[in-house]
């Protein structure tokens, strides 16, 4: 276990994004390890969608590499990232809201359909609504269960990292503590976390490390202690 | 009451097939990104295949069968590398291009058929498929063992699809598909290869489709499949432009609508009459009845 952590689960290095003209990521580099809760902090537009969708192989970098469990994934489609183990929660809107919540959670399962119930009855323990909810179209569901059932969803693929992009987005104070403990929660359990964030405060809380997000590059990263005390995050995303 | 519950029966069958294709249709739209207008084209095909081997073997009917079955999946084998690389261009290139390539592949069929078969004139399917044996007599009504049976096939047919949409993990993925590609692949579902498993499962469907209408009509020409693609258009717009469910009802109630009309008026009006509610419908609901998913 001592080990492990010196090895990185996930490690990003200098990529670069574009759509078409706009470089949305420019030479971004961080590092997930075992265990961890990282948290990339950036205002709205700095970048965090692209960022996430690139490692889970959405978008395609023009430069830079991305290397998963020790093995290079760069340029490798969704599907097969999701079969070695990334996976992504999009944000509470992001679910097929036209869909129950138990297909939105096998749609979750599309690869790992061998121990499903195993899986699913674990995902309900720890979200006991989506079980009282499982026949409702999503859409009927609230802001905060949509993030749960985005959050679970992920969860049914058996993940070895988790990435929940801007897990507080829309969400009334109360509900975002909940979200957060369940975070925490789930890394208990063992999870290794990557979120981004607006919310920096929460989000920082809740991390072990994270990376300031401006304009496409990283700007800053350390300790979440470190960032939370840092005069310039203070200033620009804690509202101090 | 008893022309109208024959009619019904009828009507069901009808419907069955109306259900089927439209289905396919909207399946092709959404997971897939095809507009594929000729797909009852393709179904007539298949049916002039079965005929063609019914002729050649006597009459053998499993033989037959599995050669309408095999010629669909094997028309749609040939066809899928040009859809695919307008599928692969997603994005990039006009979902309308699909539609050309599908009204090209009508054209060619409906051609070759009036062309190479049977001289153009109609064909007619022997007693085995169409199954003319009454097996009811009531009255004026008499119901054919062949519409017995066709209702059966297609209740099933439209059972098992269903079930293979809403309760199965390809299903799941088509529905996923259909309602949001972007939000399909952050879960991991690859869309190429799932539009193409698409693709392979309505050629199985046109095969069974061809094998229903040959049961329920009897006999098959050049023009039909033409006819039956600006119902199932039709169907689908009414219906609400890629929405299964909606699709299910609507291919049920024309059914039911063409064979009563059929049974009180006269043949010859359905068609007449099935278009002129469908306007009213379209006037009434531009949108279609369940709303369109696109």
């Amino acid at each position: 276990m001592q080990n492990d952590s010196k090895v990185p689960l996930l490690a990003v290095e200098d990529i670069s994004v574009s759509y078409g003209q706009v470089k949305a990521v420019k030479q971004a580099s961080l590092a997930v390890f075992p265990g961890e809760i990282v948290v990339l902090i950036g205002a709205n537009g700095a970048g965090k969608t692209t960022l996430l969708e690139t490692i889970l192989g959405i978008n395609t970098p023009i430069s830079g590499s991305i290397r998963f469990m020790g093995k290079d994934i760069t340029g490798n489609p969704a599907d097969r990232n999701v079969r070695a183990g990334l996976c992504l929660a999009p944000e509470g809107r992001g679910v097929f809201a036209s869909m129950s919540v138990l297909d939105n959670l096998l749609l979750g399962a599309h690869h790992n359909m061998r121990n499903v119930g195993k899986n699913l009855r674990r995902v309900y323990d720890w979200f006991p609504i989506l079980e009282q909810r499982k026949d409702q179209i999503a859409r009927t569901l609230s802001g905060g269960e949509r993030q749960m059932l985005a959050i679970g969803r992920a969860l049914m693929s058996a993940p070895r990292l988790v990435m929940v992009d801007e897990p507080s987005l829309g969400l009334a104070p109360i509900v975002v503590n909940d979200i957060f403990n369940i975070l925490s929660m789930l890394n208990r359990e063992g999870y290794t976390m990557l979120l981004s964030e607006q919310n920096a405060y929460k989000a920082l809380q809740c991390a072990h490390r994270g990376y300031v997000l401006g304009t496409g590059s990283v700007s800053l990263s350390g300790t979440a202690q470190q960032l939370l005390n840092d005069p310039g995050v203070r200033e620009a995303y804690l509202g101090a | 009451m008893q022309v109208l519950i024959a009619q019904i029966i009828n009507g069901l069958s009808l419907g069955s097939i109306y259900v089927l294709l439209v289905t396919g249709f909207n399946l092709l739209l959404l997971v897939a990104m095809i507009i594929h207008f000729s797909y009852p084209q393709v179904v007539v095909f298949s049916m002039y295949i079965t005929w063609v081997v019914l002729q050649l073997t006597g009459n053998n009917v499993l033989l037959g069968v599995l050669a309408g079955v095999g010629s669909s999946i094997l028309l749609n084998l040939i066809s899928a590398p040009l859809f695919q690389k307008v599928m692969k261009n997603r994005g990039e290139v006009d979902i309308n291009s699909t539609m050309v390539l599908s009204l090209a592949m009508g054209m060619i069929i409906t051609d070759v058929l009036s062309h190479s078969f049977n001289r153009g004139l109609p064909i007619a399917f022997p007693d085995q498929i169409s199954q003319s044996t009454p097996v009811l007599r009531i009255g004026l009504i008499t119901i054919l063992s062949g519409q017995v049976w066709s209702l059966g096939v297609g209740v099933v047919a439209v059972t098992g699809f269903f079930l293979l949409l809403y309760k199965t993990r390809a299903g799941r993925a088509f529905r996923a598909i259909a309602e949001d590609p972007s939000g399909a692949r952050l879960v991991g579902i690859p869309l190429l290869k799932t539009g193409l498993e698409s693709y392979a499962l309505t050629g199985v469907l046109g095969g069974i489709i061809a094998l229903l209408l040959a049961t329920l009509l009897g006999s098959a020409s050049p023009g039909l499949g033409e006819q039956v693609a600006l119902k199932v258009l039709a169907v689908s717009i009414i219906a609400g432009l890629g929405h299964l469910a909606g699709g299910l009802v609507v291919g049920l109630l024309l059914g039911i609508l063409e064979a009563v009309a059929q049974g009180y008026i006269s043949g010859t009006w359905s068609n007449v009459i099935a278009f002129v509610v469908m306007l009213g419908v379209i006037l009434m609901k531009p949108s279609g009845l369940f709303g369109t998913k696109l």
